[in-house]
């Protein structure tokens, strides 16, 4: 056992020294005063800008669609379901950039989809509101996923009393079953921001990469590492990393309490 | 007179039943487990379909809400929302009610001191004891001044002292409010003490009044 213990406490060193080591080499890459000039360029600041605009709007769209989708396959269950939450798993498990390839294709002039929001003087692709469809692509299944989890722990017996108080069914979801899952929708749209701030394959194909247009934090980085300037993408790499730590630590801040539907009646 | 009937109300698990609760009378359900007195206490709630008639105060409750029927429901597990205290429990109760922020203020209060909680008003109900949780839950479901009382094996998760004591209190309240009542038990001796009247449920149907109930046997 002893053996065990050690051999799996060297795989945690190597796994740890691993991404330290890759973290030190990036925050050291640079030195301090080229990293602080860096951080206040113009494609910097523009670049985290949009990236907190876009991201953020994609996670309001996200949390909607994903809570009330979330809500459903929690609480129903109806023909076909297995399959619809196949489907929606899958941009989870596909590369972002093929999910990406498949929003061109549904969204280009030639299909009907793309040619009727063009007619109605939408233009998505390409543009910042490309940035935010592709990010509320990725983001949305891992909402959907978390809020239904995060539901199921509620006893739906909860809103039921509720009802017998005088609530409707919306109320009783509003007061109720979303304060109840209030710690595991933080947590959904936790994740969920942190994956449409890190989305690139499919902001690429959907928005392309424009500087100073859709230029993202992460298409900075590509951009600029791309053509050599290693600056702007070390400064726009650190702010991604820090913005995933600080996101990363609120989950598992998040984690570790209970969740507020469970634990009721332990001391009854 | 106001009353609760049902008249041969059928459900997958229950009946056909035939059933009148007078005007502040206390009816006690008395039966084994599975025999179906949770599923009728949820239908007359408004939380389960049923064919039948179901009316209340000669009014049919078909198609009725759980909303709208104004009925105070204890379910079993109380089902006290934990992410508010005690005293926002019973604000919530009151939050549609058709009366002034103040005239809401005071109910709370009143309510609150009537079921003898108001030392507990700020407290989350998972901090409380066992009794303090039921008089929580009781007080929110007398909050809107229900026309009728449903209560699910309201005290089977209790020690017996303290069972007691509640029934000597929900007793008291009943009779101070004027309240019709339907207690759901499989403690005959809680049926007794609770109620003007015991019927016995079994497989989903309501034994002849005289009939020895054959778990006593």
């Amino acid at each position: 056992m002893s053996g065990l213990l050690l051999l799996a406490g060297g795989c945690l060193i190597a796994i740890t020294v691993t991404v330290l080591g890759a973290l030190l080499a990036l925050a050291s890459h640079l030195p301090l005063d080229a990293l602080w000039l860096a951080l206040q360029q113009q494609e910097t600041v523009f670049a985290l800008r949009l990236s907190l605009y876009t991201s953020l709007l994609a996670l309001a769209l996200a949390l909607l669609f994903g809570t009330l989708a979330g809500y459903l396959l929690a609480r129903r269950s109806f023909p076909g379901q297995a399959l619809i939450e196949t489907l929606l798993d899958l941009p989870m498990v596909t590369p972002p950039l093929v999910a990406g390839m498949g929003l061109l294709f549904l969204l280009g002039r030639d299909a009907p989809v793309g040619s009727a929001m063009a007619a109605a003087g939408w233009h998505l692709l390409f543009s910042p509101a490309g940035v935010i469809l592709a990010q509320t692509y990725v983001a949305t299944p891992l909402i959907v996923r978390s809020a239904r989890a995060a539901f199921q722990a509620v006893d739906p017996d909860y809103a039921a009393v509720a009802g017998t108080l005088g609530l409707t069914p919306l109320w009783a979801f509003l007061l109720v079953e979303i304060p109840m899952a209030g710690r595991g929708l933080l947590s959904a749209a936790v994740l969920g921001w942190a994956r449409a701030l890190g989305e690139f394959g499919a902001t690429l194909m959907v928005a392309g990469a424009t500087r100073l247009h859709t230029e993202t934090l992460p298409m900075a980085v590509f951009l600029n590492i791309a053509s050599g300037e290693t600056e702007v993408a070390i400064a726009c790499a650190l702010i991604l990393l820090s913005m995933a730590f600080a996101l990363l630590l609120v989950i598992r801040l998040l984690a570790g309490g209970k969740s507020a539907g469970q634990g009721q009646f332990q001391h009854a | 007179m106001p009353e609760l009937r049902l008249e041969a109300v059928t459900h997958p698990v229950l009946g056909p039943l035939d059933l009148t609760v007078a005007d502040g009378e206390a009816v006690a359900v008395l039966g084994p487990s599975g025999a179906g007195k949770n599923t009728l206490l949820k239908i007359i709630a408004g939380l389960l379909p049923y064919q039948g008639r179901l009316t209340f105060d000669g009014v049919s409750m078909a198609g009725v809400p759980a909303y709208r029927r104004n009925i105070g429901y204890l379910s079993q597990d109380l089902h006290l929302f934990p992410h508010l205290s005690v005293e926002n429990n019973i604000r919530l109760a009151l939050l549609f009610d058709r009366t002034s922020v103040g005239q809401r203020r005071e109910r709370t209060r009143q309510i609150l001191n009537l079921c003898a909680i108001a030392h507990r008003a700020q407290r989350r109900p998972q901090t409380l004891s066992g009794g303090e949780r039921q008089r929580a839950a009781l007080a929110r479901a007398l909050a809107r001044h229900p026309r009728l009382l449903l209560l699910d094996e309201p005290f089977s998760r209790l020690d017996r002292s303290t069972k007691q004591i509640l029934w000597t209190e929900l007793g008291t309240l009943r009779r101070h409010l004027g309240l019709t009542a339907l207690i759901v038990t499989h403690d005959a001796e809680e049926a007794v003490t609770l109620a003007d009247r015991v019927i016995i449920l079994q497989a989903g149907l309501l034994l002849p009044a005289a009939a020895t109930p054959p778990w006593d046997t």
